[in-house]
């Protein structure tokens, strides 16, 4: 039974992607939503009474990394279905027709 | 088993042609059973935190879905290779099975997707969200044991890759829920140190927002990568009765549009008793923790079919829910109810299997075209019955959001309750509660 260890393979490589992407995003999400509660101060950080504009350049900022992020991640299901594989051969991921079986 | 071969050609052309049609609207209906099973994998995180009005979701997810579907340009045709061999590596019914214009296949194929579409509604009426995939698979298993024996049945491939029952199946279903869960309760950990100092109110808002954008990707995904399954069996099924060139195997348009349409008006119909179970049932969710478990949801599926891991939308994503649920201090996680779910997954494969398996002997003992018709007409009777049952407790879009069954809220879903997580304890009236179980 050789399948196991591939399995934990392909399990490790999902893992990891999972946690850069998955739950890297919302943990940038979650650092956007803290600039836009500096930016408004009362009543949104406890205890907080004066707001920091600040904030504002650091939810726009913050938003645009997930949004190109998730916008790949678009391209990428397109890609999908329309026959391409995603390669990181050139560091910046590109789209090339899928390997033939 | 009975042939036709005593038939003058015409006839037999005709009983063919019959079956294959039956095949694709049974194909179509275990689409549509797929789309409403699963609405609640991308959209039960959303509808619980009130993101989006339950119809709004729904209405949001079958688009995508459609589109999802409608994306599918190049379609897997060999989605049966995983587990059996009925077809080779280029699609390709396996010439053997194509004896009497294809039937044998269109039988096993017939039998397989209603082993599927019996599970699927079985497991809704319960409330339990199972996987459709394993559900297709394992119908496709049982027609196709009852075809060929055992021996049809791809176990574990030639061990140089991830193949067969062991390594599409089982091993991805043990692996991917866990690793949902993981990375859900990680990124919901950080996110409520993040945002420590943050209003409940503030946070709750701002979060929402996120979530309806993570859950708007797994639909899509869930979308290229369901309706395609149907997409090749059809295809498969279409070359057996000769429909499409063995020599140029195609997906036609009506078939990506009517698969990618049934799968849309499934998710559009909502399930709205898996979505209650998944939403509410698990972990009382607040909208980080919705954006932590749609986020993990959504990598873990698209990482998955970059690397070629196959696994299961429903388990990544009952997994993720699950993981933020453990990921939040002093969340109550429903373990009890996790464990039914659980139990669930692991009947689903083999009790698909059963069902495909005995549909295939009852279809090809009896027949000619009259076998087909039984086991359709079964199909239509228990379908008919499993609606009349969900009648007893119905659970819509006006009552999904209700809070889990604590025996003081108002009936949802008692029966489902009941069975899913037995411990509870119940109001003394109930009067819409079925008779039998």
């Amino acid at each position: 039974m050789n399948m196991i260890p591939l399995a934990l393979e392909g399990a490790w490589k999902v893992l990891a992607a999972g946690l850069v992407l998955g739950a890297g995003l919302p943990i940038i999400y979650a650092f956007a939503v803290r600039g836009l509660a500096m930016a408004q101060g009362a009543g949104a950080i406890i205890g907080e009474k004066t707001a920091k504009p600040f904030g504002k350049v650091i939810w726009w900022g913050l938003l645009l990394v997930i949004l190109l992020a998730v916008s790949y991640g678009i391209a990428f299901i397109v890609a999908t279905g329309v026959g391409k594989a995603v390669t990181f051969d050139h560091i910046i991921p590109w789209f090339v027709d899928k390997p033939k079986k | 088993m009975a042939t036709p071969c005593g038939q003058p050609h015409h006839e037999r052309v005709t009983t063919a042609t019959i079956i294959l049609a039956l095949v694709v609207v049974v194909a179509l209906a275990f689409d549509f059973t797929n789309g409403f099973h699963d609405t609640g994998n991308a959209m039960a995180a959303s509808i619980a935190t009130g993101a989006l009005s339950p119809k709004g979701a729904v209405t949001l997810a079958a688009i995508l879905n459609l589109v999802g579907g409608l994306l599918s340009v190049e379609v897997a045709l060999t989605v049966s290779n995983a587990v059996v061999n009925i077809q080779d590596s280029k699609g390709l019914p396996k010439p053997e099975l194509m004896a009497n214009g294809g039937t044998m296949l269109l039988l096993i194929v017939f039998g397989g997707l209603i082993g599927g579409i019996i599970w699927n509604l079985a497991t809704w009426l319960l409330g339990l969200p199972s996987s459709s995939s394993h559900a297709l698979l394992g119908g496709l298993v049982g027609g196709t044991i009852g075809a060929l024996g055992f021996a049809g049945v791809k176990w574990a491939g030639d061990g140089t890759k991830l193949d067969g029952v062991i390594g599409k199946v089982l091993l991805p279903s043990l692996l991917s829920p866990v690793i949902a869960m993981i990375i859900a309760a990680v990124a919901t950990r950080v996110i409520f140190m993040v945002t420590a100092r943050i209003e409940d109110k503030f946070r709750e808002k701002r979060f929402r927002w996120g979530q309806v954008g993570a859950a708007s990707m797994v639909s899509l995904a869930h979308g290229t990568n369901d309706a395609q399954k149907t997409m090749g069996v059809i295809t498969l099924a279409l070359v057996a009765g000769g429909s499409i060139s063995s020599t140029a195997v195609y997906v036609p348009f009506w078939v990506k549009l009517s698969a990618a349409s049934a799968i849309a008006l499934g998710t559009y119909l909502g399930g709205w008793r898996i979505i209650h179970t998944m939403g509410k049932g698990l972990v009382d969710i607040s909208s980080p923790q919705g954006l932590a478990a749609d986020g993990s949801s959504a990598t873990v599926i698209l990482a998955s079919s970059q690397l070629g891991f196959a696994l299961s939308t429903t388990h990544v994503a009952t997994g993720s829910i699950m993981g933020s649920g453990i990921g939040r201090k002093g969340a109550t996680v429903r373990w009890s109810v996790a464990g039914r779910m659980v139990a669930a997954w692991a009947i689903t494969f083999p009790a698909a299997a059963v069902v495909g398996a005995i549909m295939y002997w009852i279809a090809a003992g009896l027949g000619g075209l009259v076998g087909p018709l039984v086991v359709f007409a079964i199909l239509c009777g228990f379908s008919w019955y499993m609606w009349k049952r969900s009648r007893h407790n119905v659970i819509d879009h006006s009552n999904v959001t209700d809070d889990w069954h604590d025996g003081t809220k108002p009936e949802v879903a008692v029966a489902a309750h009941d069975i899913i997580d037995p411990h509870h304890e119940l109001d003394e009236a109930q009067p819409a509660r079925p008779t039998a179980h």
